[in-house]
């Protein structure tokens, strides 16, 4: 084991997962340092969600260690996690659902709070409502500020966006850019999308298909802060990552040899 | 003993009445306002053609009757010395004790069927054997075992509801969305908490048709479980009525013991569209 791995947020030590005889991921080694937002990239299929529902604890690695803050993962403790669908609770009103979150980190749940985290995500005036009044989009912001409310060092996103419209999956990603960098939280975030990996990743990692194996590792070199959204995908280095994010997705044998 | 088989009342109306528009909605009353009235002037024509009110009272007789046993006349309390409303108030007591213990053992029995696999395979045949079997059938096991007072029926009752609850209960709870849970658990929430706020909650909706059908069944029995020294009880006097031919009076046992659950059932739908605004998002 390294010897630095008590200042990295996540570790994963040669994991590999199989679900019976088909081996979804590994062996794949990579050390997450705190602070950092990694994006992981694949094809369908590759095996990304299983590696993020491994750091979350949901799974255990058929073999290999995985260490998140320097212990071995437990679901709901040290990790936030968005899942692709918000899985918003319907019987709780908006508020009622990060209301739910903050009381099962013991942390006060007053109205005042709820509201703060939800105005973090750019929700307003809406905790009154059912989670089945508020659009898709809402309903995701929900599920994030659900998340963010523990004060976990660690959030977990597989595919958040997926589901959602192109105009509010943009908005999102500006949002969830802004909230990492203010929050100063490592991030694990999986998708299939090139553009969406550049833009939020301070770190890609490029998966090969099944098994999933690391086929490119490239950090990602732009500003975090003070920079609008549509100069920052104007940029050329944006462009220049996208563009070898982009061949790996297609040809990650090529970039393995 | 035929009245008792007759005097099925509610046996739970399932599916919720769906929000109709307006002038559809108002053309279904009108609908069911002139049924009604074909109905009361068939029977109204059939009881005076026939002119035999031991097998067919008029309209007017049973009136008669409603009015005499909610008085007192001659001395005489209502029907057997007790008035229409106390014997159905008498039977509705029965009903929300019975209902109440079986609602209740039913959701513990369903939430520990639901979750403990051994019980599970254990208790299921039981219950599917009960929920089989007629309330009547096993009521004479109570005579024996409780007598004839008021212990057999609440126990007749309390065990005829129970097993649609713990059923609905077990069912739900099996069905529990592991995506709700799962989201649960990453928040911090513990086996225990999960439950309390996903796996219930979810099963809720199910878990309340259940009730809806054990309060439905707890009605039919009452009557049942009436036969037998059920004096005061809207069974009771039916049954009394039909021993002395008061056809009237049976008749308007019937009609107590149709609208009362009627009444029920409405009320339980309201209570279930304000404690589950979420039914069908889910």
């Amino acid at each position: 084991m390294p010897s630095d791995s008590e200042a990295d947020a996540v570790v994963l030590d040669a994991v590999t997962h199989t679900y019976g005889d088909v081996t979804a991921v590994g062996p794949v080694s990579l050390n997450v340092p705190a602070g950092e937002f990694l994006v992981l990239v694949g094809a369908s299929g590759c095996g990304k969600s299983t590696l993020l529902r491994l750091i979350a604890g949901f799974e255990q690695p058929t073999a290999g260690s995985v260490l998140a803050a320097g212990v071995r993962p437990v679901p709901g403790r040290g990790a936030g996690l968005v899942f692709q669908q918000p899985r918003l609770f319907p019987w709780r009103t908006v508020g009622g659902n990060v209301a739910l979150a903050l009381r099962y980190a013991g942390q006060p749940y007053g109205r005042e709070r709820v509201e703060g985290l939800l105005a973090r995500v750019g929700l307003h005036d809406v905790a009154h409502r059912r989670t089945w009044q508020i659009s898709g989009g809402q309903q995701q912001r929900v599920a994030i500020a659900r998340a963010l409310a523990v004060d976990n060092p660690l959030l977990l996103l597989d595919e958040p966006f997926a589901a959602l419209d192109a105009l509010t999956r943009e908005r999102l990603q500006e949002d969830l850019r802004r909230v990492s960098a203010e929050t100063g939280r490592t991030c694990v975030f999986v998708t299939h999308s090139v553009d969406e990996a550049v833009f939020l990743g301070s770190r890609v990692v490029v998966l090969t298909p099944r098994p999933g194996r690391v086929a490119l590792d490239l950090p990602i070199e732009l500003p975090r802060t003070g920079i609008d959204p549509d100069e920052l995908r104007g940029l050329p280095a944006f462009a220049a990552a996208r563009a070898q994010v982009g061949a790996a997705v297609r040809h990650p044998e090529g970039v393995l040899a | 003993m035929s009245t008792s088989l007759e005097t099925r009342p509610v046996t739970a109306t399932p599916g919720a009445t769906t929000a109709l528009a307006p002038p559809r909605r108002k053309r279904r009353i009108l609908l069911r306002l002139v049924a009604l009235v074909v109905l009361y002037a068939l029977w109204e024509i059939t009881a005076r053609t026939m002119n035999n009110p031991t097998f067919i009272p008029s309209p007017g007789a049973v009136w008669h009757q409603l009015i005499v046993t909610s008085s007192v006349h001659d001395g005489v309390r209502g029907y057997s010395g007790h008035l229409l409303i106390e014997h159905l108030g008498v039977s509705l007591r029965r009903i929300l004790i019975g209902s109440v213990i079986g609602v209740v053992g039913g959701l513990v029995l369903g939430l520990v069927m639901g979750t403990v696999t051994w019980i599970r395979v254990v208790t299921e045949p039981v219950v599917t054997f009960i929920r089989a079997l007629p309330p009547l059938a096993y009521f004479s096991l109570f005579i024996i075992w409780f007598g004839i007072d008021e212990t057999p029926k609440l126990w007749l009752l309390s065990i005829a509801a129970l097993p649609p609850v713990a059923v609905a209960t077990a069912s739900a709870v099996l069905g529990a969305p592991t995506g709700l849970v799962e989201a649960s658990r990453a928040l911090g929430a513990n086996k225990w908490q999960a439950v309390r706020d996903v796996v219930l909650p979810h099963a809720l909706p199910e878990i309340f048709t259940g009730v809806r059908i054990a309060v439905g069944v707890a009605y039919s029995s009452v009557v049942a479980a009436e036969t037998i020294n059920g004096v005061p009880g809207i069974g009771g006097m039916v049954r009394d009525a039909q021993r002395y031919s008061q056809t009237d009076v049976v008749v308007l046992g019937l009609f107590a013991i149709g609208l009362s659950g009627l009444l029920i059932d409405a009320l339980l739908q309201v209570a279930e569209k304000r404690l589950i605004p979420w039914r069908g998002r889910a």
